[in-house]
């Protein structure tokens, strides 16, 4: 009896419930408004990748891609894949070379226009001009 | 048996204890990995906590070190060392909430908020490269970029502790404590 008096369905219960829909409308908003939101039309990009052994090889590109994956896939010369999750693609391979992280602490980084890519590849946005850069990296990232 | 208390003030009864509490944590962290955001690492903490108290930071930080040697040290870590001693904190405050709506409320907000908390280190991140201004731009990006997760997290975490808070607080009634072993809510 008195284990159901302390899950009633109270007054508080209710406010903090509201508080808490309330907060999920508020970040919801706060995403949609300053996310980052792609850019619709053709673009030219410029990708460059960084293999194992800091040698660079630069791909220009026209797309029309409203995020970098697109993007990626419609670079000739460019080979990419990974495994698919619910962020979306983890990139593991990049023109034939495997990033293992278990093994070697290794991974691909992607930076845009000189910052550290903030979203995976399926959600970052390609912009007319982006110069995007994919990195082979080891050990810690900062 | 009595057990024997060490000369650093724990018992070794209290090691074993931190060793099975931070593999539950952990187990329950791996077995829901497929699903990004929905865990129940916030759950066990709060309900541990409420049970023993503020040495529920001991099995946090041997999770901690579990999750290094299993991906790594990176930036991650940094906020793991903060984000969930504070949980810990935060429940222990208010340890005299017996009500499973406060502790699923609290558990949705701590899910919504977790990608604000985390994205401090970005703040100092950026300010290295170009200033607080700077700082404060890129963990705003942060954290917008991953709102829709934290979205799914304040969800995911009302609903698993609605769901969960009565039956595993029954269990816990059950486990044969010491006395000396209970800090929290008895």
């Amino acid at each position: 009896m008195e284990e159901k008096q302390k899950g009633k369905f109270d007054k508080k219960a209710l406010i903090g419930v509201l508080a808490l829909v309330a907060a999920v409308i508020v970040l919801a908003s706060v995403y949609f408004v300053f996310r980052e939101k792609p850019v619709e039309g053709a673009k030219n990009i410029t990708i460059e990748v960084v293999d194992n052994a800091g040698g660079s090889k630069m791909y220009e590109t026209v797309t029309d891609a409203e995020f970098l994956r697109q993007a990626m896939e419609e670079t000739k010369g460019l080979s990419f894949s990974g495994t698919e999750s619910e962020y979306g693609l983890m990139v593991e391979t990049v023109n034939g070379i495997t990033a293992d992280y278990a093994a070697f602490g290794a991974y691909w980084s992607f930076y845009v226009n000189g910052d550290y890519c903030m979203n995976g590849v399926d959600s970052q946005p390609v912009e007319n001009g982006d110069v995007f850069r994919i990195v082979y990296e080891t050990g810690a990232a900062e | 048996m009595k057990p024997v208390r060490q000369s650093n003030g724990h018992l070794a009864w209290d090691v074993a204890l931190y060793g099975m509490l931070a593999a539950v944590i952990e187990v329950s962290k791996l077995a829901l990995s497929y699903l990004p955001n929905v865990e129940l690492v916030t759950f066990w903490i709060i309900m541990f906590t409420l049970y023993f108290g503020l040495r529920t930071v001991y099995p946090v930080f041997a999770f901690i070190l579990i999750e290094i040697c299993i991906y790594g040290i990176n930036t991650w870590v940094i906020m793991y060392f903060y984000i969930w001693p504070l949980l810990v904190l935060i429940v222990y405050l208010a340890r005299k909430a017996d009500s499973v709506w406060f502790y699923s409320i609290l558990s949705g907000f701590f899910g919504l908020f977790y990608g604000a908390v985390c994205s401090i280190p970005y703040i100092f991140i950026g300010a290295m490269d170009g200033g607080i201004g700077s700082g404060l731009l890129l963990a705003f990006n942060w954290w917008v970029a991953g709102l829709r997760f934290d979205i799914v997290h304040g969800i995911a975490n009302f609903a698993l502790m609605l769901v969960l808070y009565a039956p595993v607080k029954k269990i816990f009634s059950r486990i044969p404590l010491p006395s000396w072993s209970r800090e929290g809510k008895k």
